[in-house]
């Protein structure tokens, strides 16, 4: 019932209705499209709307009260994939690039899904720690870390030759990647700036948040119909491990919140980003260090099966296992 | 006006790193780069976002700049990446530049 609930909520919020409505207009092949550099504008406002609110939530919570379930996002982004690949090369019989690829895109995290589950807390009324964003920051590299030494570790030398520095633009992209410029410069600022500095850029970072982000998610309802045909190309396991993974990463990192010391809505923050795989940063770093993995794989699963599976389903599902977990 | 080599490179966005380093390494000395968008053998290549975007590169360098580059194009880049490339004849001035 409780979960009826939180799912009924969430479908028809304006953001997730104007998803659906992208996805139609995809799908019945209307000729609506964004500019590309709308696409980028609007990906810049919300990291930094998000990273912002977060730093001047960090600052106020300390240090002592953040570190411990960070470190537990920290260290979840990078046990994902050990399981994953498993299931993967065993159970759907992959190639071993594929399944390190695979296994490195649900490791890490798709920013789009966190935002807008917190989009979600603050429309049901549920509280949370809005210095989770620093979660998002820290969980997006280590699972691509794992992945690439997953792959490079059990591939046979293919006989190609290294190509130029590539190894120095994984790492250079790990670090200063424009997402983690954005977010981690935003938390940074935000942090800085605090309480005071809040109140000034409020009005265009908080106010007007939830109309761009409505606005994004129509552009990626459009993003994701487009890759819909994909899904015939990626057999029927894949489908299935991109609705289950979810479901049990989301339980593990909910569970994870709670341990330690997170509130319901941080717990079910933590749980989102564990169910949520990367369709940015990973295929990026992963088309570099593992040329072998075949991308339309990974890259449907992530953004044509998991990403629509989260926004709609897996976000009110975290909340429901948060609010199990936490009913004394 | 001197005889050089314009080299074209349609590639995925996400070849576009690498390809600039495989560039300077070749010792080319200026390239331009712009969005496309089009079909290959694969079916179209969807440009909606960056991330998924064409990038055609251009460069023009001495003829066996030329074939140094297409050569180590085949061997490291092609089996990567989604990309095709061709060299064309160009007359340019100013080759103090090249």
């Amino acid at each position: 019932m409780e979960l009826f609930d939180a799912v009924r909520a969430n479908l028809l919020s304006p953001a997730v209705l104007f998803f659906a409505l992208g996805v139609l207009a995809a799908v019945v092949k209307s000729d609506l499209r964004f500019p590309e550099q709308l696409y980028a504008g609007l990906t810049i406002y919300l990291l930094v709307a998000i990273g912002f609110k977060g730093g001047v939530a960090f600052a106020d919570a300390g240090f002592a009260e953040v570190w411990l379930p960070a470190a537990a996002a920290i260290a979840l982004g990078a046990l994902i994939p050990l399981w994953s690949y498993p299931i993967l090369r065993f159970w759907g019989r992959m190639s071993v690039v594929d399944s390190a690829a695979i296994a490195a895109h649900y490791g890490s995290v798709s920013a789009v899904t966190f935002i807008a589950a917190t989009n979600y807390l603050t429309a049901v009324g549920q509280p949370f720690e809005s210095y989770a964003s620093a979660f998002l920051a820290v969980m997006e590299s280590p699972a691509i870390l794992v992945g690439v030494l997953l792959g490079k570790r059990a591939v046979p030398k293919s006989g190609l030759p290294a190509l130029t520095g590539s190894s120095r633009q994984v790492l250079h992209e790990a670090l200063f990647g424009r997402s983690v410029v954005l977010l981690v410069g935003a938390l940074v600022v935000g942090g800085l700036s605090g309480a005071g500095g809040m109140a000034k850029v409020e009005a265009f970072f908080v106010t007007p948040f939830q109309g761009v982000l409505a606005l994004f998610l129509l552009e990626m309802g459009l993003v994701a119909g487009r890759r819909l045909g994909e899904l015939r190309k990626v057999g029927v396991f894949l489908l299935g491990f991109g609705v289950l993974m979810p479901l049990v990463h989301g339980f593990i990192g909910v569970v994870l919140g709670h341990w330690t010391g997170l509130s319901l809505g941080g717990a079910t923050l933590l749980g989102v980003l564990a169910a949520s795989a990367s369709y940015i940063a990973a295929p990026a770093a992963i088309r570099l260090s593992l040329p072998e993995a075949n991308p339309t794989l990974s890259l449907t699963a992530a953004l044509a099966i998991t990403f629509p599976f989260n926004l709609t389903l897996g976000i009110p599902y975290c909340l429901a296992v948060a609010r199990w977990l936490y009913t004394p | 006006m001197i005889a050089l080599k314009l080299v074209t490179i349609i590639c995925e966005a996400h070849a576009r790193k690498p390809l600039t380093e495989l560039l300077r390494d070749v010792g080319a000395r200026g390239w331009t780069a712009f969005a496309v968008e089009g079909n290959g053998d694969k079916g179209p290549r969807l440009a909606d976002i960056p991330e998924t975007a064409n990038v055609q590169l251009q460069v023009i360098v001495r003829p066996e700049v030329a074939i140094t580059l297409l050569e180590r194009l085949e061997r490291e880049y092609f089996p990567r990446y989604g990309m095709i490339a061709y060299a064309s004849d160009v007359q340019v001035i100013r080759s103090g530049k090249f």
